[in-house]
C-alpha cells in the first residue's frame, strides 16, 4: 500500500533541503580530494574489488600430484546439479590404478547458479569454486568450460593440487 | 506340503522347500548374496540367518528345510546383530569405491547395509589388496578387492552355462575368483554373471562407465534378438539405449538370456535407423515427411496392383502383420507376399539352453497371419518374377535387427531388380543408398516403440508394451498399411476419468505440495 501525500504549507520551502544536500555533496568531494585512502567508491574497470578467497566463482578442476586430473568421472557433482550444467564422459584408464576419468568434463557456466553443491558432493576434492569471478566474453561462446580451462586455464598456473591423494590412502590401508 | 510361519505370516511351502523360498514367497525382506533361485545353494555368505523357535542358534534359512510347524524369524534384536557383523566381515577388504563402480545404485552391499547395517566399522587392519581390473574374456571384467565370494558366477558357469571356466583360487582372505590359466571367460552366456554378481566385482565391458545406473530408465519387453523370445528389461535416458538385462519368465527364459540378445540395443540408436522417408530416382535423393510417401504409394500400387509383390520378414508383430496383409489383400488384391528366410541352414537349430537358429521374434506368428489369408507364397516363385519383370513394385519390410541378417547386401541386390523398391525398416541400410533404380523408404518404429505380441518358437504369445519413443517420424507397420491404402491416421481419443496423476501411482517418497511448503530447510534457505 502506497501512502499519498498530499503537498502542505511546508513543502514549498525546499531551497533549504537543496542547500543542505549541496553541503553534504561538497563535504565529501573534500574529504575524497584531502585523502583518497578512504574513498568507499572504486575506478571500476582499473580497479578491482578483491574478494576473500572463500568466494564462490568459476570452477576449478584440481590436479594429483603428476598433473593428472583428479576427477573420477564419478558424476556425483552431475547427479547433485540443480541447474543440470554439468556433462562428464566417463572412459577407462589405461592404468588400471586410476580406472575410470573424464575424457570431458563440461560445465555451461551460464546455466550455473554457483551454488557449490557440485563442490559439496565430490568425494575426491576434485571440483572446487575458486575465487574468480570476472569472465566476460565477446560473444555467446565460450561460456561452455571444457576440462583444459577448468583444469589448466593461465590462472591457474598448472593447475591446483587436490588435498586427497589415492597413494597417501592406500598406506594408511583405506 | 508343510506349513510354517515366517515372522508372523503364515505360509505353505512345496515338500523340500529353504526357508529362503518361504522368505521369498511371503515377500519379507531377508539379507543374502549367495543364495540364487535358478542355481544351486551354496551357504557361503551366512547372511541369511534367521531364529527358528527351539532352536538355540541361529540358521541359514537358504540350506534349512521348511519342517511342519516351523516358526521362523529374522526380526529378533540377535539376528539384527549377527546380520550387522556379517555384513561388517564381508566389508573388511571391500575397497569401498563405488563413485567408479558401476554397480552402484544398484548394488546389493550397498542395499544391504542400507537395509540390515548402519554400523560404524570397528577394523583397523589394512586392507588385502587383490587385483584390479582383469580381463577375464571378451565380455566381462573382474575387479576382486570388490568381491565377496558368494560363488555365484563359479556355480552359474558350472551349473547353467557347463563351461566351467571360473573358480575360487587361494585361501582365507587371499581368495580370488579367477579363470584357469590360458582359459578366458568366454560363452554365449557369460554376461548372466555380470547382473547375479551381487557387487560390482564382475562388470561388463560394453557398458562400462557408459552411464550411472540412477541416469537409467527400464521398461519390460522381449526380447526380439531370436525366436525364444526372452523376456527383458531394456535401459535407457534420452541419450538412447545402453544395455538389455533378463527378467525371470519361467515359461520362456527363466532368469537368464544370451549375450548376443544384450546387444539389440544397439539398433535402437538414432544413428542407426533411418530418420526420414527417402525417395531415390535416377540417382537423385530426396528427403520425405514418412506418412506423406507412404499416401504417395497408395495410388502406384492400385495401378499397378498385378506387378506388386510383398517380402516380410519376422520381425514384426502379429497385429502389424494382420493389418499389414489384410489391407494388402483386400484392398488391393495382391497375394504375392513371400516371407524372407535369413539363414535357412541354421533355421531351426537349438543350442539346448535358450540359443535358437531363427533369429526372428514372430516367425510364427507370421506364418499363422499368413496360412489365415491363404497365401502360399514360394520364394522361387519371387526371384523368377524379379528376373522376368513380372514384378515391378516390390514391397519390403526390411529386417529391425541387421545384425543378424549375414547375406543383407545379397538379398537387397536382388530386390533392387524391381523397377521400384519399396522398403519398410528400422535399420539404417547403406546399400539402399546406392541403388540406380527407384527406391522409396519409410522408416518403421522399432519393438520397443511400439505395442504388439511376438509368438515365440514354442507358440506362446507375449504381448509387451511401449517402452519410449526415439524417432518421433517414424511408423509402425500397422499406420503404413493404413496410409498406403489411402486412408488418414486417426488420433485414438483418450477416455479419462480419472486425473492423470493417480493417488496409487504415487511413490511412497514421494514429497507432496503440502510437506513441500513446510520444508524449511529447501525453501528458506535464501532468506538469510
Amino acid at each position: 500500500m502506497s501512502v499519498v501525500q498530499k503537498a502542505g504549507q511546508s513543502s514549498k520551502w525546499y531551497l533549504p533541503g537543496i542547500v543542505t544536500g549541496l553541503g553534504i555533496t561538497l563535504k565529501h568531494m573534500i574529504k575524497n580530494i584531502v585523502s583518497k585512502k578512504q574513498m568507499v567508491t572504486l575506478n571500476y574497470p582499473e580497479e578491482k574489488y578483491e574478494y576473500s578467497s572463500r568466494f564462490k566463482g568459476n570452477h576449478i578442476l584440481t590436479v594429483k600430484k603428476d598433473g593428472n586430473i583428479r576427477c573420477t568421472a564419478c558424476m556425483l557433482c552431475a547427479t547433485n546439479c540443480p541447474a543440470e550444467c554439468i556433462k562428464i564422459t566417463a572412459d577407462e584408464n589405461p592404468d588400471p590404478k586410476v580406472e575410470k576419468f573424464p575424457i570431458a568434463y563440461e560445465i555451461d557456466i551460464l546455466r550455473c547458479v554457483f551454488c557449490g553443491f557440485c563442490e559439496e558432493a565430490c568425494p575426491v576434492d576434485a571440483i572446487r569454486l575458486g575465487p574468480e569471478w570476472q569472465t566476460p566474453g565477446l560473444s555467446g561462446t565460450n561460456f561452455t568450460y571444457d576440462i583444459n580451462h577448468l583444469a589448466y586455464r593461465p590462472s591457474l598456473k598448472g593447475g591446483i593440487q587436490s588435498h586427497v591423494d589415492d597413494e597417501e590412502r592406500h598406506k594408511e590401508g583405506i | 506340503m508343510p506349513k510354517c510361519t515366517i515372522n508372523g505370516k503364515e505360509v505353505e511351502v512345496k515338500d523340500g522347500q529353504t526357508i529362503m523360498e518361504a522368505f521369498y514367497k511371503t515377500e519379507e525382506p531377508i539379507a543374502h548374496y549367495c543364495y540364487h533361485p535358478g542355481l544351486s545353494v551354496a551357504g557361503v555368505c551366512r547372511l541369511c540367518i534367521c531364529d527358528i523357535e527351539g532352536n538355540p542358534r541361529p540358521q541359514i534359512a537358504c540350506n534349512t528345510v521348511v519342517t511342519e510347524g516351523m516358526k521362523v524369524t529374522n526380526k529378533s534384536e540377535k539376528i539384527k546383530d549377527g546380520v550387522k557383523w556379517v555384513l561388517d566381515f564381508h566389508l573388511i577388504n571391500h575397497p569401498l569405491d563405488c563413485p567408479i563402480c558401476d554397480q552402484a545404485g544398484e548394488c546389493g552391499l550397498q542395499e544391504q547395509y542400507m537395509e540390515f547395517g548402519k554400523y560404524d566399522p570397528e577394523m583397523a587392519e589394512h586392507k588385502v589388496k587383490k587385483h584390479k581390473v582383469v580381463d577375464l574374456g571378451p565380455t566381462v571384467v573382474l575387479d576382486s578387492e570388490r568381491c565377496v565370494l558368494c560363488s555365484r558366477c563359479v556355480r552359474f558357469t558350472d551349473e547353467v552355462s557347463k563351461t566351467s571356466e571360473l573358480g575360487i583360487f587361494n585361501r582365507g582372505d587371499r581368495s580370488e575368483i579367477g579363470t584357469v590359466e590360458g582359459k578366458k571367460l568366454d560363452n554365449k552366456y557369460s554376461l548372466n554373471t555380470v547382473d547375479i554378481c551381487p557387487v560390482g566385482a564382475l562388470t561388463s565391458k560394453d557398458f562400462r562407465f557408459r552411464q550411472r545406473v540412477w541416469y537409467l530408465k527400464d521398461s519390460e519387453t522381449v526380447c526380439n534378438g531370436c525366436s525364444t523370445g526372452c523376456n527383458v528389461k531394456v535401459y535407457f535416458n534420452k541419450e538412447g539405449f545402453f544395455r538389455v538385462k533378463p527378467v525371470y519368465n519361467e515359461k520362456v527364459n527363466g532368469h537368464w538370456m544370451c549375450d548376443e540378445g544384450r546387444d539389440i540395443y544397439k539398433f535402437l540408436n538414432k544413428d542407426a535407423r533411418f530418420t526420414t522417408g527417402i525417395v531415390r530416382q535416377n540417382g537423385a535423393q530426396t528427403e520425405m515427411a514418412p506418412g506423406a510417401l507412404a499416401k504417395e504409394l497408395h495410388k502406384e500400387i492400385k495401378a499397378k496392383k498385378d506387378q506388386v509383390a510383398m517380402v516380410l520378414t519376422g520381425q514384426y508383430t502379429v497385429e502389424e502383420y494382420e493389418a499389414m496383409v489384410s489391407s494388402m489383400v483386400k484392398e488391393f488384391g495382391v497375394t504375392k507376399i513371400y516371407h524372407w528366410v535369413n539363414n535357412k541352414e541354421s533355421f531351426d537349430s537349438f543350442d539346448g539352453l535358450l540359443l535358437r537358429g531363427d533369429k526372428n521374434p514372430n516367425t510364427k506368428g507370421l506364418l499363422q497371419v499368413l496360412e489365415k489369408h491363404q497365401i502360399k507364397g514360394v520364394w522361387g516363385d519371387l526371384e523368377a518374377g524379379l528376373k522376368n519383370k513380372s514384378i515391378k513394385t516390390l514391397i519390403v519390410a526390411g529386417p529391425e535387427n541387421k545384425a543378424v541378417f549375414d547375406n543383407l547386401e545379397s538379398y537387397v541386390k536382388l530386390f533392387s531388380q524391381a523397377e521400384h523398391l519399396v522398403w519398410l525398416g528400422a535399420a539404417k541400410v547403406d546399400s539402399l543408398l546406392s541403388l540406380n533404380n527407384k527406391v522409396s523408404i519409410v522408416p518403421l518404429k522399432t519393438f520397443v516403440e511400439k505395442e504388439g505380441t511376438f509368438v515365440n518358437a514354442a507358440g506362446l504369445e507375449q504381448k509387451f508394451k511401449r517402452a519410449t519413443t526415439v524417432v518421433h517420424e517414424a511408423l509402425t507397420l500397422t499406420e503404413t498399411a493404413i496410409l498406403m491404402s489411402g486412408k488418414n491416421l486417426t488420433v485414438p481419443m483418450a477416455q479419462i476419468e480419472k486425473p492423470a496423476f493417480l493417488e496409487n501411482k504415487r511413490r511412497q517418497d514421494q514429497v507432496m505440495l503440502e510437506n513441500r511448503k513446510k520444508n524449511e530447510f529447501v525453501f528458506k534457505r535464501g532468506s538469510l
